[in-house]
């Protein structure tokens, strides 16, 4: 690939870089459990959608609060069949539950956008008070079904800029809680699902309005390895690390401290104008597994060891640290690429990431981040005849690091450093700077001021002025 | 409880003609829950001993229990949390400001309300945790039932000015003429 080229994909991959900025986030308070154990979003939330320890404990549990009491729940649910029908079994079917309330909720995003960015001819386009209202609408349906089941369920709505609308059922899972063994040491989920593999910096457990993009958004198809941004313009999942997948996945927690996470998962999607309808792209399934450890703090399954707590619900002076690696083969799906050479398709027949996560809790301040090194096994082959043109093993790296600050219970700053250095040596690495405040209206309100910059090329920025509420 | 109060207002040197006033008190054109008016003499001075035995603000499936409280002033009040999360008491009401701290499940901690008043009750873990504890400066009070009812015996006879609260009102205040014995009705209506 030569220098024009590498420029181009640069520049393009910088622009949507831009475009995630303002359109990509998901926010997951889920006021539906507000309404079951009538209390508010700070019980789980520092600011939504940032979960506090408590919350995390609630989500890993199964969302069952720990120690949970029927007193506690203030919905009480319908039965599907008294408990001593458990007794029956295999003769009667096993007992269960639903919420009595519809247990949907409702989030709306709505934003000021501005950017700028350069073209590829170096001008610079301008976006000044774009009134996006609404951005987006989420609809989430979450809880348990009794005992040892509970469930996560998302559609989102996108307006676009003619008013059509984009859908996208971005979660989807069934998850078995504790079916056997000491509780929380095993659970077993299904579905289309943020994976635990990336708990703590995915989009839908930040604070702020962007992703991370450095992480999840990198593409690695490049005749010398990956260039930028924008792998979600290249293959509707992303190649990078996923921020949803379609699987299967096991986590758990042993001794209140440690959590362990294995999972399953369909990969890469078929390429545009697949015809199959399938939704893997190949035969081929992705593996991943991570491991963490809390040092300090409330567990993760939200035992105290009889310790007091922080009296701010945010506080937990903690570190927790983990290890994670997925294991993904895009073999046989072909990722076109245009060069000066002319049509070439580029296979990642598998690729490796690995990383670190560390996340310090420190009265007011959370500081946490992520190291993440990337190898993929690219084959150039000439569109036309086939031909095998040249193999390669590039590695990539990335690594972010973000601190949340809380100036007041409602009151939010946040500052993010995001860093991509490409395999390709011949192109700059990719820097990102991200500057939030947030602001609590009430609980279910919150308004942010977010500002991201390129700090490689400075015309390339955006300032959102942005509201969510959730109900 | 009313053996104490009657040993309270012995001890007082109160042991002149005493009646019973009673009453009804309802939500102007609604059946609202009714059990959660205090209602107290309160023109009625002295010195009167606290009840010894201490009452109760229980901390359960992430409420306060009961959601309002009515002691005399100088009654202890134990806080139990029953629940197997951590709870925080605290008030910055000007009755009585304090903090309690982080407590867990079994542990009680307690707070001795010195001064009449209202205080409002907050948790600092569970925001939509709320309560209220109505402290009088006699032991001339009741707080109605789930009927709205109500009933304070050995009020000393005479005129006297009666207050009826309700988280969600201003004060409500009438005059009654407490008989030298028997009873006197007293209702009140509080607007929705």
């Amino acid at each position: 690939m030569n220098n024009s080229v590498r420029f181009r994909f640069v520049i393009r991959a910088t622009l949507i870089l831009l475009a995630f900025v303002i359109s990509e986030s998901t926010a997951h308070a889920v006021p539906a459990f507000a309404r079951k154990y009538q209390t508010s979003c700070q019980t789980c939330h520092i600011v939504f959608p940032k979960l506090n320890a408590f919350g995390e404990a609630f989500r890993l549990r199964g969302y069952r609060m720990p120690g949970e009491t029927e007193e506690m729940v203030k919905q009480p649910p319908v039965s599907l069949g008294a408990p001593a029908y458990k007794k029956l079994w295999p003769q009667a079917v096993w007992p269960g539950e639903i919420s009595s309330a519809v247990p949907l909720a409702v989030n709306v995003k709505m934003a000021a956008v501005n950017t700028s960015s350069v073209n590829d001819d170096g001008s610079v386009s301008r976006v000044r008070n774009d009134l996006q209202l609404p951005q987006e609408v989420n609809i989430f349906g979450a809880g348990t079904l009794g005992e040892h089941v509970s469930y996560f369920s998302e559609v989102t709505f996108g307006e676009n800029a003619d008013g059509s609308v984009a859908v996208e059922l971005e979660h989807a899972r069934i998850q078995f809680d504790s079916p056997f063994g000491p509780e929380d040491l095993f659970h077993f989920r299904v579905g289309k699902f943020a994976p635990n593999l990336v708990d703590g910096f995915q989009e839908m457990w930040i604070a702020t309005n962007a992703g991370i993009d450095s992480l999840f958004d990198f593409n690695p198809i490049g005749v010398h390895g990956g260039t930028g941004l924008g792998a979600d313009a290249l293959s509707p999942n992303a190649i990078a690390l996923p921020a949803r997948i379609r699987g299967i996945e096991g986590y758990g927690i042993i001794n209140h401290r440690a959590m362990w996470v294995a999972g399953l998962a369909n990969g890469v999607t078929a390429p545009p104008g697949d015809t199959t309808g399938r939704f893997d792209g190949n035969n081929a399934k992705d593996v991943y597994a991570r491991f963490d450890y809390k040092i300090g703090g409330m567990g993760l399954d939200g035992d105290t060891g009889g310790q007091p707590i922080p009296d701010k619900n945010w506080r937990d002076n903690s570190l927790r640290v983990g290890a994670f690696a997925y294991r993904g083969d895009a073999s046989g799906i072909p990722f076109a690429l245009e060069t000066a050479d002319g049509a070439q398709v580029i296979e990642d027949s598998h690729f490796m990431r690995t990383g670190f996560y560390a996340s310090v809790f420190y009265q007011d301040l959370n500081v946490f981040g992520v190291y993440l090194r990337g190898t993929d096994a690219l084959n150039t082959t000439d569109a036309a005849t086939g031909a095998l043109l040249h193999a390669i093993e590039p590695d990539y790296h990335a690594w972010f690091t973000q601190a949340d600050y809380m100036i007041y219970p409602w009151l939010q700053a946040s500052g993010r450093y995001e860093t991509v250095t490409p395999a390709d040596q011949a192109v700059q690495s990719i820097r990102i700077g991200t500057l939030n405040l947030s602001a609590l209206v009430r609980a279910n309100v919150k308004a942010m001021v977010e500002y991201q910059r390129d700090l490689r090329q400075g015309d390339n920025h955006s300032l959102n002025v942005l509201l969510r509420f959730a109900f | 409880m009313a053996i104490a109060l009657f040993a309270t207002r012995l001890l007082a040197g109160d042991g002149g003609p005493a009646g019973t006033i009673t009453g009804r008190v309802r939500w102007a054109g609604s059946a609202a829950d009714l059990s959660s008016f205090v209602i107290w003499v309160d023109d009625i001075e002295g010195r009167f001993v606290a009840p010894r035995q201490p009452a109760a603000m229980n901390q359960k499936g992430l409420r306060f229990v009961p959601h309002v409280l009515a002691i005399q002033v100088g009654t202890t009040v134990v806080f139990p949390n029953a629940d197997p999360v951590w709870h925080n008491v605290f008030s910055i009401s000007e009755a009585k400001r304090f903090n309690l701290g982080m407590f867990g499940r079994g542990t009680i901690r307690q707070m001795t309300f010195d001064k009449p008043g209202v205080v409002e009750l907050l948790c600092n873990v569970h925001l939509e945790m709320d309560a209220y504890i109505v402290v009088v400066k006699n032991p001339y009070f009741a707080q109605t039932n789930s009927n709205g009812t109500y009933q304070i015996a050995g009020v000393p006879a005479g005129r006297h000015r009666l207050r009826c609260w309700h988280e969600r009102l201003t004060f409500q205040e009438q005059d009654v003429d407490v008989p030298e014995n028997g009873s006197v009705t007293v209702d009140f209506v509080a607007p929705k």
